[in-house]
């Protein structure tokens, strides 16, 4: 390979890799502010849907725990929604769990989530996630696993229930110990 | 010296060469998307924006990229498309992009864009290339289709999300699980070879 040769495939990779960039910074630069209202819109949607009732969101934190003070027309806490991080089987899944004003769980929302589409990704249906509903932590075990667990896996999803059923009742045995 | 236009150089992407029953690149996101028709259509759709506008860019710049850097430029140019189906899709069809979740940057590493780019694109003319990838994307998307219609309904019931077997039916797990996509995707090969061979050759 003589010089001239060296020196054109610098070149050109310097051109190619400058257009590029350019153009994926004009992309971002277009796209952004429209995906981060597409992302504040569905994470207002999800608290919605676990308090209905709500009229406002507020952030608070507790003893390092944070989460949303959830408020209705009259301005009274209603309940408390909190974001649990749990590792599943394609990555950490995110979830959120509102809490009503009884310490009960009130709903639980998946907010993000990588598992298998077909199997784990059928955490987020309804059928699995209501069975926490006024659940307490004695409870939240799969049935499978402890004689007191009220929780059904998912069939072929075991990794991904457990890791569901594992975080929530972490957040409950920490809402226990430093809230109440 | 070969045509300027030739529809052959499609229509082999679809049928006689298809990425997947044929040259057998890119196995990978069909293992993985393959298990709901509403995700392989999505996978479908972005492999054809980024394996024609990949085979495009690179047919153009074929000239005067030399041999020594073309891999290197390839990958940059393949990503560049990937990288703005990503964006665009967040932007404008968030439900879609979540749906492919992390299969759609993995499109930079599926060697079916790579191999087309070394092995078509950068010998022939622009329509050509583009042609290519427009077929192989077609061929693709069809095949990812099927695999992924008999592995929802055997597996799940569903097609499209839509129950069709009824509540009754007990879902054949393991089709909605990888070795599934190879039990479909083996059978749809030797599906193709029957068809092509007439069944005249015996086994």
């Amino acid at each position: 390979m003589n010089k001239k040769e060296i020196f054109t495939g610098i070149a050109v990779i310097t051109f190619i890799c400058g257009l590029s960039g350019y153009l994926l910074a004009q992309v971002y630069k277009t796209t952004k502010p429209k995906i981060e209202a597409i992302k504040r819109i569905e994470e207002e949607k999800l608290n919605k849907e676990i308090f209905p009732e709500a009229v406002k969101f507020e952030e608070k934190e507790i003893n390092g725990i944070k989460y949303l003070s959830v408020l209705n027309s009259n301005n009274e806490e209603i309940g408390k929604i909190f974001e649990v991080k749990t590792l599943g089987y394609g990555g950490y899944i995110y979830l959120k769990v509102g809490i009503d004003k009884e310490n009960k769980i009130k709903k639980v929302k998946i907010k993000e989530h990588n598992e298998t589409p077909g199997l784990g990704a059928k955490i987020t249906q309804d059928s699995f996630l209501n069975q926490f509903i006024g659940k307490t932590k004695e409870n939240i075990y799969l049935k499978k696993d402890k004689s007191n667990g009220r929780i059904d896996a998912i069939t072929g999803a075991t990794v991904s229930s457990r890791a569901i059923v594992d975080g929530i009742r972490k957040l409950l045995e920490d809402i226990g110990e430093k809230i109440n | 010296m070969k045509k300027l236009i030739d529809f052959k150089v499609f229509l082999k992407g679809i049928w006689k060469e298809n990425p997947i029953l044929f040259i057998m690149l890119g196995l990978c996101p069909v293992l993985a998307v393959s298990s709901s028709v509403k995700d392989a259509l999505g996978m479908g759709i972005a492999v054809i924006f980024v394996l024609t506008g990949s085979n495009f860019v690179i047919s153009s710049i074929k000239k005067i990229v030399p041999s020594y850097v073309r891999i290197p430029v390839y990958i940059v140019v393949i990503a560049t498309f990937v990288t703005i189906t990503d964006y665009t899709l967040a932007a404008f069809s968030p439900q879609i992009h979540r749906n492919l979740g992390v299969y759609l940057p993995l499109i930079v590493v599926n060697c079916i864009i790579l191999g087309r780019a070394e092995g078509f694109a950068s010998k022939n003319n622009i329509l050509n290339s583009i042609l290519d990838g427009l077929g192989m994307g077609i061929g693709f998307s069809l095949i990812i289709f099927v695999i992924a219609s008999i592995r929802e309904i055997i597996g799940n019931g569903t097609f499209l999300s839509r129950s069709i077997l009824g509540v009754s039916y007990n879902p054949f797990l393991i089709m909605i699980m990888p070795p599934g996509a190879f039990l479909v995707i083996g059978l749809l090969i030797a599906l193709k070879q029957r068809i092509e061979k007439g069944g005249k050759e015996k086994c």
